[in-house]
């Protein structure tokens, strides 16, 4: 079964092994046995990742990204608003981010806190790239110029109705402050179209509090197919990279929420307004997963 | 700052120590002519002669505190008397809060009656307890949560807390400067991580890999010199700007080790503790649970490399022991 589903998986062509391999001596030049980093992420683990996802984000997904020459060679707050029931989306744009988007880099997401105590998970997400949420955490990582991936809608943003799709959820302010105290850039990103990869979603918010759960989507294949209910639908993504927010040099991460507001207020729009101007031209479903273009 | 003409006499507390000796050699090398006073509750029959010192056997109690602090025109003060939970013999809770933690506060007391000028105390970056939600990396005024999970710490962290207050509150008499080194490695150093590196089959974790600051002894024992002429009142971390982790070291140590699911690792802590090989079971969450600390705030006084040897050096150590 694994062998057969194996060879139905789409391979990995020659020029695209090349192209990971150069991806990937850049990226060890940077983390290295005499370099290590103090998370715990290893370039082999993450080449074996990328790897694994690759085949989901070209030819299931089929990832198109546009704004790729607003990206510097120095390190951001990327920035992107959180769709798709599962956090897939973070996936997908850690993919980009490695192996489209010039020079490559690993992008720092944060976890939860209670996966890292979980046995094997917190490994493997530490080897991944993946670090614990925490303020402390964020700030070294900003000062040693590693690129931090951040959802400021929080999981609010993935766990949303049909009839929210697409709406911003209010943006935390957390992650403006550090930016603002370690004078990183913040790159807005959207991602449209992975909401689709679940078309009809209703939020048990009653069932999710007596589960103890942040959220518990009901869709018409999820709980009653199982776990192959949850499989996202082939939507085709795009991911749109806007122009770097800089950081205003009159204020202080310390500020009150007032002055810090206007600046998040005007990230969040820049995120609403490349998701409006990404929305009309989707490509919806491609059943053809053997192919990595559009149908 | 402290100058060295000042210094005439000097106190080591726990002379026996392996990093006690070295420090005592440094300090015999680069002050000709100052007198080190060795003291131990065990034998100091074995140290080897180092210019300068004398050693005596004592008994950690306020009259014999007393006789030495008044025999002696102390000047420095190095209290690197800790009880370390790795001798199986001392793992007595009440035997280890008797001797750091008493021990500690008349030593503090009789340090502030005397005219010392410079006390100098080691403790350990245990204080600040293995968990999975620490940060990378853990700075000097983070909560000392060790002893919330394992009482068995409450030794190590009581003793820091009376030291880290004590050096604060009596700033303008005594400089004081309480050290929390990392894992300190050497041929002489008898701590719970050395004892666990040294196992051939030390038991491991598959599902967690954390990452370690190994310093060597030599650098430590620098580190603990230069604090009395060169660091300010306060607490340090004190580590390398190197880490690794947890498998790579045993890797490099070719220690085939024993690959365990954690929980059984638990188990055999627990094993071994029972037949008094000495693995505290608080181990096993350092074991799990990366607990990295920052050396910024000790860089600004000793420099960006304070350390000289590399960790790959320090774990070399492991095998002369």
């Amino acid at each position: 079964m694994i062998k057969m589903l194996k060879n139905f998986r789409p391979r990995i062509t020659s020029e695209e092994q090349k192209h990971f391999d150069q991806v990937f001596k850049t990226l060890k030049s940077r983390y290295n046995e005499d370099n290590p980093d103090p998370w715990g992420l290893d370039v082999d683990t993450c080449r074996k990742m990328i790897d694994f996802f690759y085949p989901m984000y070209r030819n299931y997904f089929k990832v198109r990204i546009f704004g790729a020459e607003n990206v510097e060679n120095k390190p951001y707050m990327v920035t992107a608003n959180h769709t798709g029931q599962i956090a897939f989306d973070g996936i997908l744009l850690t993919l980009a981010f490695s192996l489209d988007i010039d020079p490559p880099r690993i992008l720092r997401g944060m976890v939860e806190r209670f996966l890292s105590s979980i046995p094997f998970a917190g490994e493997f997400l530490a080897k991944g790239g993946s670090v614990l949420g925490d303020r402390q955490n964020c700030l070294w990582l900003l000062e040693r110029e590693e690129s931090i991936l951040v959802f400021p809608e929080g999981v609010r943003g993935i766990n949303k109705n049909t009839d929210n799709f697409y709406n911003l959820q209010s943006f935390g302010k957390g992650f403006f402050r550090l930016a603002l105290k370690t004078g990183t850039d913040v790159l807005p990103v959207a991602v449209v179209g992975a909401e689709e990869a679940y078309p009809l979603v209703y939020n048990a918010k009653k069932l999710a509090g007596v589960m103890g759960l942040p959220s518990f989507p009901v869709t018409p294949t999820w709980p009653l197919m199982g776990p192959f209910g949850a499989i996202p639908l082939p939507t085709q993504i795009d991911i749109y990279i806007g122009k770097p927010y800089k950081m205003p040099s009159d204020l202080s991460p310390d500020a009150p929420d007032s002055k810090i507001n206007e600046h998040v207020m005007l990230i969040e729009n820049q995120i609403k307004e490349m998701i409006e101007k990404g929305l009309p031209s989707r490509r919806g479903y491609s059943f053809n997963i053997l192919s990595s273009g559009e149908d | 700052m402290l100058e060295t003409s000042e210094i005439k006499n000097i106190l080591i507390i726990g002379i026996t120590g392996g990093l006690a000796q070295i420090t005592a050699k440094i300090i015999s090398k680069k002050m000709p002519g100052v007198n080190i006073i060795g003291i131990d509750v065990r034998d100091v029959g074995n140290i080897p002669p180092i210019p300068g010192l004398t050693c005596q056997k004592v008994k950690y109690s306020r009259g014999n505190f007393e006789k030495i602090f008044r025999s002696h025109d102390l000047d420095v003060v190095l209290h690197l008397g800790r009880i370390t939970h790795a001798n199986a013999a001392s793992q007595n809770v009440h035997k280890r809060l008797d001797l750091s933690v008493v021990g500690t506060n008349t030593i503090l007391d009789l340090c502030m009656k005397s005219s010392i000028k410079k006390i100098v105390i080691l403790s350990t970056f245990h204080v600040y307890g293995a968990y999975p939600d620490n940060p990378v990396f853990i700075k000097e005024d983070a909560p000392l949560r060790a002893s919330i999970k394992y009482p068995d710490l409450r030794d190590v962290v009581e003793m820091d807390q009376i030291a880290t207050n004590w050096v604060w509150k009596n700033q303008n008499q005594i400089k004081g400067v309480v050290l929390r080194p990392c894992n300190i490695i050497g041929a002489q150093i008898k701590n719970t991580i050395s004892q666990y590196l040294a196992y051939k089959y030390a038991p491991y974790p598959i599902d967690f890999n954390p990452i370690f600051q190994f310093i060597h002894e030599y650098d430590m024992a620098h580190v603990i010199y230069r604090s009395i002429t060169e660091v300010p009142t306060g607490t340090y971390n004190v580590a390398p700007n190197e880490y690794i982790s947890l498998k790579n070291a045993l890797k490099k140590l070719e220690t085939p080790g024993i690959p365990i699911p954690v929980s059984v690792v638990g188990s055999i802590a627990g094993f071994l503790k029972s037949f008094r090989r000495g693995i505290p079971e608080y181990l096993i969450d350092y074991i799990k649970f990366s607990c990295l600390i920052d050396n910024s705030e000790l860089k600004k006084h000793l420099g960006e490399d304070f350390c000289k040897f590399k960790i790959g050096d320090a774990l070399k150590l492991i095998n002369l022991r």
